[in-house]
Order: C-alpha cells, then sequence, then structure tokens
C-alpha cells in the first residue's frame, strides 16, 4: 500500500522539527533562504572549516586560494615557513589579490593601484602614498588574517568570534583516526586534484552513512571486499563522525581482469579504511593505500564543490607512491569505479527531497526520542548526532520543545 | 575558485607543450605515404570515438595494443603543476576491460548521452614503429531532460603503432581542460 502524505511540500524549513530524532524536514535540502542563514551561522561563524593542507604549499611562497562559502582566501607560506590564511583581498579597495588556484610568488601584487604585500601579509608598497587621506598609516593596511589553527598539517579557518579552540572542538575521538589517516605525523606529499561540482545541497553531499556501503557500491560486492567485524563508528555531539573498517584484502574471484589495482599494500596494515568527517562539510579518508582529504566548498543551496586532494607520504618508497597515484587514479572520487554512484546519489538526493515529507533515518534507529551516539559499524544513525547538531546551531525547535 | 588556473608564470613555462614543430610533407612510414598515414589516423580516431558514442564499449579495449598499453585522463591543471595524479589510469587492456565490466555491472550514474568532435588532428612526430599524434576534442552530453552542453574540452596525446595491420593506440594521453567536472566521469573519452 502507498503512505499516505500528511503535509505539503512549501519549499521552506520548518521552525519546528518533528520530535522523531530520525526525521529530517526534506525542505532544508532545498531552501535557498535557509543557505544564506547557514552561511552566517555556520560557515561565517563559530565552527572550524578545513580549507586545505601544508603539503599543498610545501615551498616558501607557495600558495593556495579557496573559498569559504562565497568568501574568498588566500593561503601562503611566508618566509620563516609559518602558513598564514589570509582573505584574498587588496587592503586598498578590495579588489581580489590573488587569482591563480595556486601557485609560487615572491610577493603578492594588486594589478589595480600595484600595491605590493609580503608573503607575511605586511603592506611593503603602496605607489602615491604622500598624497593619501591624513590617516593613512601603512602598517595598518596589512592583508587582513582570517583566524586560523593546524592539526597535522590541516588548515583550519574560522570566521566566528566565538569558536571553542580546536583541540576542544576536535575532541577526544577524532585525534587518533585522523592522525593515522594523516600517516600519522601529517607529513604528506600532494599528488594532485580530482574536482567536482554536484549539483547537491551540502548537507546532502554530507549524509553519506554506514548502511549505504555494501548496498549502493555494487563493485564492493564483486571484489567480495569484506567490511570485517572490529570495525565502528563514533560519534561526537558536535557532528563529527569517525568511522573504521578492517576492509579485508581482496581474494580475486575472477570480477578484476587486472587485480594489481586493488592490492593493499598496507601502508597502514590494521584498517583497510578510515574514514573521518568533520562538521559541517569535510570528509578525509583513508581506504586501502589512498589518502584522499575532500576540500568542499557549499556555494548555493543547490551547488557543492569538492576539491579531492590526494597524498603520499614524505617516506614512501617510490613504489609506493606510484601505488598510490594507479589507486587514487581510478578507485575513489567522482572517476572512481568502485564508488562513482554516491556521485549519483548526491544528485538524486537532491531532487528526491524536493517532496512532501520527511528524510526519515531507519537502519540502526532503537529509541525515537533519543539522538543515538552508541551505532554499529553498518548503521546509519552515526548521522544523527549531526544532524542534531545542525538543527540546534540553525535554532530549529523540535516539536514540544519550549 | 572558480576563476580559470593561471598557474605561476614559472611553473607553465617550463610545463609547456612544445608542438609547434612540424613534420616533413613527405614523409613515408610503414609503407604509407605521408597523406595515407594522416587519413588512416583520422580513420582510426573517428572509430575510436564512434565507439564511445555508439554505446559499443566492450570493443573499447580493442583500440589499444594488446601487450602493454596506457590510457590516462588528467587534468590540465595537475599536468602543469606537475602532479601525477589522473582522473583514470590504466595500464593494461584487463585494466580497461574492468572499466567497461564496471560501468556495466557496477556503477550507477545519471544517463546522459555523449558526443565526442574531434578536429586538429596533428601528426607531431614519425618514427619508425611509431606516431606521436595531437588532436582536439569537444565532449557534448545530453541530458535527460533533453539539454546539451559541454561536458569535456582537452586534447589527445597519442602514441599510435601499426599491430596486426591496424593502427592502434600504444599510449593515449587525455588532457583535460575541464577540471571541473559536472558530477562525475563514467564513459572514456
Ligand atoms: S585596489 Fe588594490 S591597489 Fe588599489
Ligand atoms: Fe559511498
Amino acid at each position: 500500500m502507498s503512505s499516505q502524505c500528511t503535509g505539503n511540500y512549501t519549499g521552506k524549513a520548518p521552525a519546528v522539527w518533528p520530535a522523531k530524532v530520525n526525521q529530517i524536514p526534506k525542505e532544508v535540502f532545498g531552501d535557498a533562504a535557509l543557505f544564506e542563514e547557514e552561511l552566517k551561522t555556520i560557515f561565517y561563524g563559530d565552527c572550524w572549516h578545513i580549507v586545505g593542507h601544508f603539503a599543498e604549499v610545501p615551498n616558501v611562497g607557495d600558495f593556495k586560494t579557496f573559498d569559504l562559502g562565497r568568501v574568498p582566501l588566500l593561503i601562503s607560506r611566508g618566509k620563516n615557513n609559518q602558513v598564514r590564511v589570509f582573505y584574498n583581498t587588496c587592503t586598498h579597495r578590495g579588489n581580489q589579490l590573488e587569482v591563480a588556484t595556486s601557485g609560487n610568488r615572491k610577493e603578492f601584487e594588486c594589478p589595480y593601484h600595484r600595491w605590493l604585500f609580503s608573503l607575511e601579509g605586511a603592506l611593503t608598497a603602496c605607489p602615491g602614498s604622500k598624497e593619501f587621506a591624513p590617516d593613512f598609516k601603512q602598517e595598518n593596511f596589512g592583508l587582513m588574517e582570517v583566524k586560523s589553527a593546524q592539526f597535522m598539517g590541516l588548515i583550519f579557518v574560522t570566521m566566528g568570534k566565538n569558536t571553542p579552540p580546536l583541540t576542544e572542538w576536535l575532541g577526544e575521538i577524532v585525534p587518533p583516526t585522523l592522525s593515522t589517516l594523516l600517516g600519522g605525523d601529517g607529513r604528506l606529499k600532494l599528488l594532485g586534484y580530482q574536482k567536482v561540482r554536484y549539483d547537491s545541497n551540502w548537507k546532502g553531499y554530507n549524509d553519506n552513512d554506514g548502511y549505504h556501503a555494501p548496498m549502493l557500491h555494487t563493485a564492493f560486492r564483486l571484489l567480495n571486499w569484506q567490511g570485517g567485524t572490529t570495525g565502528f563508528q563514533r560519534m561526537t555531539k558536535n557532528g563529527h563522525v569517525v568511522f573504521e573498517a578492517e576492509l579485508k584484502a581482496i581474494q580475486n574471484n575472477g570480477f578484476v581482469n587486472d587485480p594489481s589495482l586493488v592490492e593493499f599494500k598496507g601502508s597502514d596494515p590494521a584498517r583497510g579504511s578510515r574514514i573521518v568527517q568533520l562538521f559541517p562539510a569535510t570528509v578525509m579518508v583513508k581506504h586501502l593505500d589512498i589518502i584522499n582529504l575532500r576540500f568542499a566548498i557549499a556555494r548555493s543551496h543547490d551547488v557543492t564543490e569538492v576539491h579531492y586532494a590526494y597524498f603520499a607520504h614524505e617516506d614512501d618508497s617510490e613504489e609506493l607512491v606510484q601505488h598510490r597515484i594507479r589507486q587514487g587514479s581510478n578507485l575513489l572520487g567522482p572517476c572512481g569505479m568502485i564508488s562513482m554512484e554516491d556521485a549519483a546519489i548526491f544528485q538524486r538526493i537532491h531532487i528526491g527531497n524536493q517532496t512532501p515529507g520527511f528524510a526519515e533515518f531507519q537502519k540502526g534507529v532503537t529509541s525515537l526520542m533519543e539522538v543515538p551516539m552508541d551505532v554499529k559499524q553498518n548503521d546509519e544513525t552515526g548521522n544523527l548526532p549531526r544532524w542534531e547538531h545542525y538543527r540546534k546551531v540553525m535554532g530549529f525547535k523540535r516539536e514540544g520543545e519550549k | 575558485m572558480s576563476s580559470p588556473s593561471l598557474l605561476s608564470s614559472q611553473s607553465t613555462a617550463s610545463r609547456k607543450d612544445k608542438s609547434s614543430a612540424m613534420v616533413p610533407d613527405d614523409f613515408m612510414w610503414q609503407g604509407y605515404s605521408a597523406l595515407e598515414t594522416q587519413w588512416r589516423v583520422e580513420r582510426l580516431l573517428s572509430r575510436y570515438v564512434a565507439c564511445i558514442d555508439d554505446d559499443n564499449l566492450e570493443e573499447w579495449p580493442s583500440f589499444f595494443t594488446q601487450d602493454a598499453c596506457s590510457y590516462e585522463i588528467i587534468t590540465r591543471e595537475n599536468v602543469e603543476r606537475g602532479l601525477p595524479l589522473t582522473l583514470v589510469f590504466c595500464t593494461s587492456q584487463g585494466m580497461l576491460a574492468d572499466r567497461i565490466v564496471s560501468l556495466r555491472e557496477a556503477n550507477i550514474y545519471p544517463q546522459r548521452w555523449y558526443r565526442h568532435i574531434v578536429s586538429n588532428v596533428l601528426i607531431q612526430a614519425v618514427a619508425e614503429d611509431h606516431l606521436e599524434v595531437q588532436s582536439h576534442y569537444v565532449v557534448l552530453q545530453t541530458r535527460r531532460n533533453g539539454q546539451t552542453s559541454i561536458f569535456s574540452a582537452g586534447k589527445y596525446k597519442d602514441r599510435i603503432v601499426l599491430q596486426a595491420d591496424e593502427l592502434r593506440f600504444a599510449e593515449k594521453r587525455v588532457v583535460v581542460d575541464t577540471h571541473s567536472i559536472d558530477t562525475l566521469l563514467v564513459s572514456p573519452i
């Protein structure tokens, strides 16, 4: 029998969510006005956001540009090897300072009136300054720095005034898995990028769960990959998820003609799979010998851009580097033969949720009134603490709540 | 980030493609005149893209040499930065076949039609046993709503040999200008 629809699709996220913790109002995905609120509250608010890794700017003078929502950022490695994050704007009249996605500079020059900034952000030249406004002081016009912090080379920024310190924000569950994922010490070497645009809300992009992997990804089954039994999924109250699975080495069952691609050279033999998902929108994975950090940009309520950056470890043998390149180039991400389905789902989740009712979690739900903090490897409930955190941050009430 | 990649002049200059050298008008290769060689190369490329666009993908691996071959799709952005990671990287006919098996049996993706347009076919080097050929491509995609857009633009860098009386790719390197992929890439280019 078909189910009866109780409400109308309004397109606008309701201010009050259902009492049941497993029901997400579908409107949160397609509401353009809500996206503007999320920019203010989450992306420009009191959260840490990952915008890069030191390995992307390995040498003095290296820079990378990135966007946080609509705000352009400039990440620069200065003379003392310190990495700083600036707003990517000239302090004169606000011209975008650097247009390249990456490169190496001796200094940053704004072409408009040729103001010149050092790698450390100081204003070093500004032609015609004798005739500038009486209150002009050159030392007050260095590049505007964004508050940043780092964890094993991962670059975090926040524009909020009341963001907790990074260690507090990461909590206790995240660091052990994250450091192993980053090769133990974060001394990574950049291998390259795959960049993709999803026609999807950032929350849909971010809502991949522990239930779907063996279901959606047929190749997992065809390859006879075993998730194992010692894995876990752990969550923090502020919306992070840590996932580990054995992902046992593959017995070739004849599905692949060339099994060398899916060999596990065991750079991290205890676990074939580690995933760290940090609120709001960063996913980082280590699958087999692949180290993949996914830098996401929430462009609008219906577009999310993701830069899949792949890494080796500085101490890798040349053979292992080649293997990582081959696996990174073929298995995961938007072109990967074993998980590109995720990309198709992000788009379909976005379209399909512009209908009445709720996106309703089932697998692993044991209580309708309590957000689960204890979930199994293949439950989808691992995402509910993140939704709960999102709900609270955005100020949505629950039915019956004052 | 949406602005085109204007890389630092240093790194771009060092990795520029030095491809303007001309081969003579009147070479002979494997018994073919220059004109006939050009015609055979163009026919190979036309058959190759017809195979993809007409969805005869099971035949796609046979356009490559049997023993060792290489098929690579890499973004121009990675190439110009000297970064080795690719979008697709196959080093055997077996791996090419695995891509197709996976596309047919495992992958889920939006149904789209692809149409390749190949032009500017330029033989850049003539060696005794192979040719080096560059050409430009555009892939148009037509979504289910009937709208057509450009999915990918770039160039082919091919190393072509004669094997069992057929021209085949010993190496095919697809250098993609369009480094922001629309959703996913499932079909070969
Ligand atoms: S806006 Fe940059 S120098 Fe004037
Ligand atoms: Fe997935």
